[in-house]
């Protein structure tokens, strides 16, 4: 039986020492080694996950019969086209962007956002079958969805590598525009079979280096750094 | 094939029997509405009442004993779902609840689609068995049937005599149809509506606790020597302690660094049934508002001890009672907040709640009392133990039950500091009163 020698009160047994005021409990009389089972439990819960099973079905539901009912108006009554495959994609394409929230382990956000980006990908090439030509997909349409898809997937490493700040996500973007506006450029010059040439993409590399520049100054000056957040913050 | 023919012949009155179920449903009543708005990834209403018996607890037991109670609360086994204009409760043919090993940081926060949509658990550890409910299903006291219930069954399964009585009901019985009714609007006729006190309150500074975190103090002590104490003050044993907090909330406002004082407000849940007869399960209470205005003066115990006491007899009656909940039940009646979706009235309402309702107090206060039990009963049980749950904001929220000579005390929170509580025990030892503190702090 020990007391608090601050607070006055009796410790359980169990207490190594005062709740109330952080004294330690030191009693001499007390045997070493000794030990007492807690009056609550030592093992921490989680929240159980949540099944999204209904919400699953329902949209499997929509999107099936949305692509099914499209495709059989297309091959029995309005087939001049092949223009259901535009619906199915983008039914598919649904459907990758809403898994993560049918999943109840999450899934690592890089692996959603490859799905994102082979989906987007598909019903791109779905469209070839509407177009006289797959030239443009080959050639323009598929490099830029990977692009895409790889700069998403270096943004989401860096924010979760590093210290998140509007600064350093600002500092991202803007760094990643410029790679993707000078990459689109030279894509758009080989498919127009021009020469390889920085025209207006030139201007926004130019624009997003100043900003990317002045970024790393701020963020590498804690007095800038403290002086801008001071100044925008919402 | 006789058998197959029984076994199908009672496949279809269990369907006939879930078929006409199926059309039963609950409307939340007026206390119920808010709680699941308030509903965030770290944040339930959920409180836990527990027991403490004198022998450790045997799981399978206790499974069969809350099987066989939960059919007489039909209440306490519902899902909840979301209407158009409000949400509702439907009885929930899941299988469970399941009683469960206790956990460190219990209550925890409740999806209400996990747990096979359960708004309740069972858990057990050592000689306790504790009773988590949401608070969308009613209140303490309707908790504290379902747990003394689920207590009697589970000693009747080990081969005690155990009477009905009290806190006990007859699982035999049909759950009467009062216990199911929305009790608010049967008294909620006051010619007028009282305005709602909305005044900034002092405010509970702490670091917050990460998350999943839940720290409880919980302080022991005889309840004769604390009724001898109040005696001393002239106060009953809620006035007293609500005057203890109140104290121990001044001092902390004090000691802290501050540029002007705020009032410092306990918000203490009554129990309507005592005031207005209903045998209902669900929520029945309303706040009151205990509270010292230090910007008067420095305000002595005894002084605080007199505030408390006039305030808790000038407002706890019929009257004032009556008004209060008809200013309450006015929202919901409201022909034109009625027709408003639900996404607009949960945004509204957690707005309101955030900025108003939220800061209208330091801190929560509830005594549940003395708890009875059936004669037969009390050589089983060593105490009752209450926790109001997870404070909403950062702060401390009391809760007070006693049952024969032990009082117990449990102050729940999710902040590092624990100064409010340490000012409190220390009042109370300052007293006379002999405390014995268990915590799940490290």
């Amino acid at each position: 039986m020990s007391y608090c020698v601050n607070c006055g009160v009796e410790l359980d047994p169990s207490l190594k020492k005062c709740p109330l005021c952080n004294t330690p409990v030191i009693n001499p009389n007390e045997l070493e080694g000794l030990t007492y089972e807690p009056p609550f439990p030592t093992v921490k819960g989680q929240v159980d996950p949540v099944k999204r099973k209904d919400l699953f079905l329902f949209t499997i539901v929509v999107l099936l019969a949305t692509s099914l009912s499209c495709l059989a108006l297309n091959l029995f009554v309005y087939s001049r086209s092949p223009w259901s495959l535009f619906i199915i994609g983008i039914c598919l394409v649904l459907f990758v962007f809403l898994l993560p929230a049918f999943i109840q382990n999450k899934l690592p956000i890089y692996v959603s956002l490859l799905f994102d980006g082979i989906s987007i990908g598909i019903y791109l090439y779905l469209i070839t079958y509407n177009t006289r030509s797959s030239e443009w997909f080959f050639q323009l349409a598929l490099p830029v969805t990977v692009l895409l898809t790889i700069l998403a997937e270096i943004f989401t490493l860096l924010i979760h590598t590093f210290r998140f700040s509007f600064l350093s996500a600002a500092l991202y973007i803007f760094a990643e525009i410029a790679v993707f506006c000078v990459a689109l450029e030279l894509l758009i010059d080989r498919f127009c079979s021009r020469p390889l040439y920085l025209g207006w993409s030139a201007i926004v590399l130019t624009v997003c280096s100043v900003i990317v520049i002045a970024l790393i100054t701020m963020l590498s000056m804690q007095r800038l750094r403290d002086a801008v957040r001071r100044r925008l913050h919402f | 094939m006789k058998k197959s023919q029984n076994q199908a012949a009672s496949n279809v009155a269990t369907s006939k029997l879930h078929k006409h179920e199926r059309k039963v449903w609950y409307k939340l009543d007026l206390s119920a509405i808010v709680y699941p708005t308030l509903q965030r990834k770290d944040f339930s209403s959920v409180y836990r009442l527990s027991v403490v018996l004198k022998e450790p607890i045997q799981p399978d037991v206790l499974q069969q004993a809350a099987d066989m109670t939960l059919p007489r609360f039909p209440i306490f086994k519902t899902a909840i779902h979301k209407g158009f204009f409000w949400r509702y409760l439907t009885p929930n043919h899941r299988p469970g609840p399941f009683v469960q090993p206790d956990i460190r940081n219990f209550c925890m926060p409740m999806s209400f689609r996990a747990n096979n949509r359960y708004l309740m658990r069972i858990y057990y550890y050592g000689n306790r068995i504790s009773l988590e409910a949401h608070h969308s299903l009613g209140d303490g006291t309707g908790g504290m049937f379902v747990l003394n219930t689920i207590t009697a069954n589970y000693l009747r399964l080990l081969g005690h005599e155990i009477s009905n009585g009290y806190f006990v009901k007859d699982i035999h019985e049909t759950p009467d149809p009062e216990e199911l009714e929305d009790a608010y609007m049967r008294y909620a006729n006051a010619k007028v509506c009282p305005p709602r006190p909305g005044e900034k309150t002092y405010r509970v500074r702490g670091t917050k606790e990460p998350f999943y975190t839940f720290n409880v103090i919980e302080g022991a002590m005889s309840t004769s020597e604390v009724l001898a104490v109040a005696k001393k003050y002239n106060a009953s044993v809620t006035e007293y302690l609500n005057s203890v907090l109140l104290y121990a909330l001044l001092q902390k406002q004090q000691n802290e660094w501050h540029i002007r004082l705020h009032p410092v407000k306990i918000a203490m849940p009554v129990n309507l049934r005592r005031f207005f007869p209903s045998k209902t399960l669900r929520n029945f209470i309303t706040m009151v508002y205990p509270s010292i205005d230090p910007r008067l003066g420095d305000y002595t115990f005894e002084e605080i001890i007199t505030q408390v006491h006039h305030y808790m007899r000038y407002y706890i009656n019929e009257k004032f009672l009556r008004g209060d909940i008809t200013t309450n039940a006015s929202t919901q009646r409201n022909p034109v907040i009625r027709v408003v979706p639900l996404f607009i009235k949960d945004f509204v309402v957690r707005q309101f709640y955030r900025i108003v309702q939220d800061k209208n107090s330091s801190a929560g206060l509830t005594n549940m009392g003395a708890l009875k039990v059936p004669d037969d009963m009390k050589p089983y049980i060593e105490k009752f133990d209450i926790y109001m749950g997870q404070p909403f904001s950062s702060r401390t929220n009391c809760a007070i039950a006693s049952f024969e000579d032990t009082l117990t005390i449990n102050f729940a929170s999710n902040i590092i500091e624990s100064d409010v509580e340490r000012y409190f025990f220390r009042k109370l030892v300052k007293d006379g009163v002999h405390v014995t503190i268990q915590s799940n702090r490290d």
